[in-house]
């Protein structure tokens, strides 16, 4: 049986990209949710948590848990300059007839990603444009043998990441106070203001807790793959906007569903097809969502827009 | 409205003035201008200078002009966000590449089906995708964007992958080599300027009107009686069309092209030409165009911090001007002043229009 063995151990592998996707399509669709708009600079945010994971410990050599918090930091920081400068800016225009407009939507679309490329470019230049290595102390690739199947440590590191930060997310979304603002706005913003919710905020911190989210995926990849450089966050980047897409777009549970799915058919897939076509995998099973469920795979019935 | 030059429309047909100081007058010199930027000043530059660096970001700009203008068609006019027009593009280019250097087919026949093969392959992506609503059929088109760039990229056997293809002929008629620099920028401009030409009498025709409808109310507009699916799918097959054009203008100019050039980072430049140019506005997307194509060539001399430039240059842009350089009304009522009948009253008073 030794095809099964490794066929679990590519599922293992798969599931462990796809916990990385999930955090990314997390913050992605929170954003969506508060904001109508995608936000293309979360892969940015994705590449400055591993680099300012690398920095602390190049300089520091803090134990690995000690990390962590710091990583969540910078991505909170990271999040909230984000919409101070690519955001906030385009939602002066109050009036209905901007809000409507097309051109107003696309431009808020590409201010973001004016952002992100000058993000990416500055950290080319600090950092240079080549993959810089992971200090072997930190490396999470000694393997683990649960049973007769052997599991690379980040594997593991990377779903125990997860899940705490899902459970933690559902806490703040569902017992607080905060996460009845964010889903109130994600709602309906009108109507949230109406009642009382500074939605100004309510955005603000919905795009700390996104990137939080991001930047911990960010540094969990470098450690678990050894190398990290300033163009890693394009690929994951898509990948979550895809999952996003094939969960629909405000459901956060669809999005963390096609990120798994997402992970594991491309892992499954590595394993018939040359690694260059496994990217096909999953821009077909896009296509063929869309197609047959034009509203997602969880979405319901979200008001035309 | 310009206060000076009364609009034709708003008085009677016998007090409007001559048509020296109105519409026409106007349209003539700024066609004149344009066309005499285009083929005389650039030109005479290109010679003078005699330098090859000038003439090729010359080139690029007239390939990119088309492709905005192109992207600006479906995304600007009909309301279709497409961020995957790069790939079509690319389907051109290797199209003609491939029919030029396995068939050995000439020019006059590998530009018109460069565009033919784009629009059928723009045809089927357009069947299914259709039917989907804003963000999703943008999701889509880079999907299938993504979708091309890694079958260009791992269909070794016919695209040769990563190497890409060399030694495509130049552009050739009848003889007449377009082998110098200047004659390669002359060949590759007028098809630029045809090119926009149709799309400016197709956007602002009666036709043209219908797109906007479509953008501005899709359901509003099936109620009215326009056949909605059919018109999102001859636009996309339109700008598909024109983006196959430009993907075989640039296998024949640089003769040698590799998947790289065609990717979800070309699209987004693309459409970044046409969002700063202002959308739905066919001036704004040429203006577009040369904006962001000669402004990182301009900022050579600061050579590492030239990217960091352009994405400031193309957020300052967008932030001060959300609509656009050219927004749509400014660039409809230059459009009405300067270009189109299609506005104009004649003496009956009746419109003149395409209906």
């Amino acid at each position: 049986m030794v095809f099964d063995v490794f066929f679990l151990q590519q599922v293992i592998n798969g599931l462990s990209i796809g916990c990385v996707y999930a955090l990314m399509a997390i913050g992605f669709t929170l954003i969506f949710g508060v904001l109508n708009v995608v936000n293309f600079a979360h892969g940015e945010v994705y590449t400055i948590g591993a680099f300012v994971g690398l920095m602390v410990i190049t300089a520091m050599a803090p134990p690995l848990l000690a990390v962590v918090p710091l990583v969540l930091a910078v991505g909170a920081v990271s999040g909230v300059g984000l919409e101070r400068i690519a955001f906030r800016p385009f939602r002066r225009f109050t009036d209905e007839a901007s809000q409507k407009s097309r051109a107003m939507r696309e431009a808020t679309l590409l201010s973001s990603l004016a952002v992100s490329i000058m993000t990416r470019e500055i950290m080319m230049h600090i950092f240079g444009g080549d993959m810089q290595g992971i200090p072997s102390g930190y490396l999470l690739q000694q393997p683990v043998a649960i049973g007769p199947i052997m599991v690379a440590s980040g594997s593991l590191v990377i779903f125990a990441t997860s899940a705490v930060m899902l459970g933690a997310l559902q806490f703040l979304l569902y017992r607080t106070q905060t996460g009845l603002g964010i889903r109130a706005v994600s709602n309906n913003q009108l109507g949230a203001r109406y009642v009382g919710i500074n939605t100004d905020r309510t955005i603000v911190t919905t795009f700390a807790v996104g990137s939080m989210l991001g930047a911990t995926a960010g540094i969990l990849v470098g450690l678990y793959d050894g190398a990290i450089s300033p163009h890693m966050g394009f690929a994951p980047g898509v990948k979550a906007f895809v999952a996003m897409v094939m969960g629909g777009l405000s459901s956060i549970p669809g999005a963390v569903a096609c990120a798994l799915l997402l992970g594991v058919s491309e892992s499954i897939a590595t394993e018939f097809l040359s690694s260059g076509w496994k990217d096909l995998i999953t821009y077909s099973l896009l296509v063929i969502t869309l197609v047959f469920f034009p509203q997602g795979l969880f979405g319901h019935g979200r008001e035309r827009a | 409205m310009d206060v000076n030059v009364p609009d034709a429309r708003l008085m009677p047909a016998t007090l409007a003035p001559p048509a020296a100081f109105s519409g026409r007058g106007r349209r003539f010199a700024w066609t004149l201008l344009l066309l005499a930027v285009a083929f005389g000043a650039v030109p005479a530059a290109i010679v003078g200078t005699g330098s090859s660096y000038l003439a090729q970001i010359a080139i690029t700009t007239m390939i990119f002009v088309i492709l905005s203008a192109s992207l600006n068609h479906v995304t600007g006019t009909a309301g279709l966000l497409s961020i995957g027009h790069a790939a079509f593009y690319g389907i051109g280019a290797y199209a003609a590449a491939l029919l030029s250097t396995k068939l050995g087919l000439p020019f006059i026949v590998t530009l018109p089906a460069a565009g033919l093969i784009a629009a059928l392959f723009g045809f089927l992506v357009a069947l299914p995708t259709m039917r989907l609503v804003s963000i999703y059929f943008a999701v889509a088109t880079l999907g299938i964007g993504e979708m091309i760039y890694v079958v260009l990229l791992n269909w070794v056997d016919v695209t040769r992958g990563p190497m890409g293809i060399r030694g495509i002929p130049p552009i050739e008629l009848f003889g007449w080599q377009a082998d110098t620099l200047l004659t390669r920028y002359l060949a590759v401009a007028v098809i630029a300027v045809a090119c926009v030409w149709v799309l400016h009498r197709l956007t602002h025709s009666y036709y043209g009107n219908a797109l906007r409808a479509l953008r501005e109310d899709d359901q509003c507009a099936d109620s009215m009686g326009i056949n909605v699916e059919r018109l999102k799918i001859e636009s996309f097959v339109v700008a598909t069309f024109f983006a196959g054009i430009a993907g075989a203008l640039l296998a024949h100019t640089s003769a040698y092209i590799a998947p790289d050039n065609f990717r979800f980072m070309e699209s987004i430049l693309i459409l970044a030409m046409v969002v700063v140019g202002g959308l739905g506005s066919l001036p704004g997307a040429v203006v577009g165009a040369l904006f962001m194509i000669v402004l990182p060539e301009a900022l050579r001399d600061i050579g590492d911090y030239r990217m960091i430039a352009v994405g400031a240059t193309m957020f300052l842009s967008i932030l001060l001007l959300p609509k656009g350089m050219l927004a749509e009304g400014t660039a409809l009522g230059f459009v009405r002043r300067s270009f189109s009948r299609g506005w104009a009253t004649i003496a009956g008073g009746t419109p003149v229009g395409w209906k």
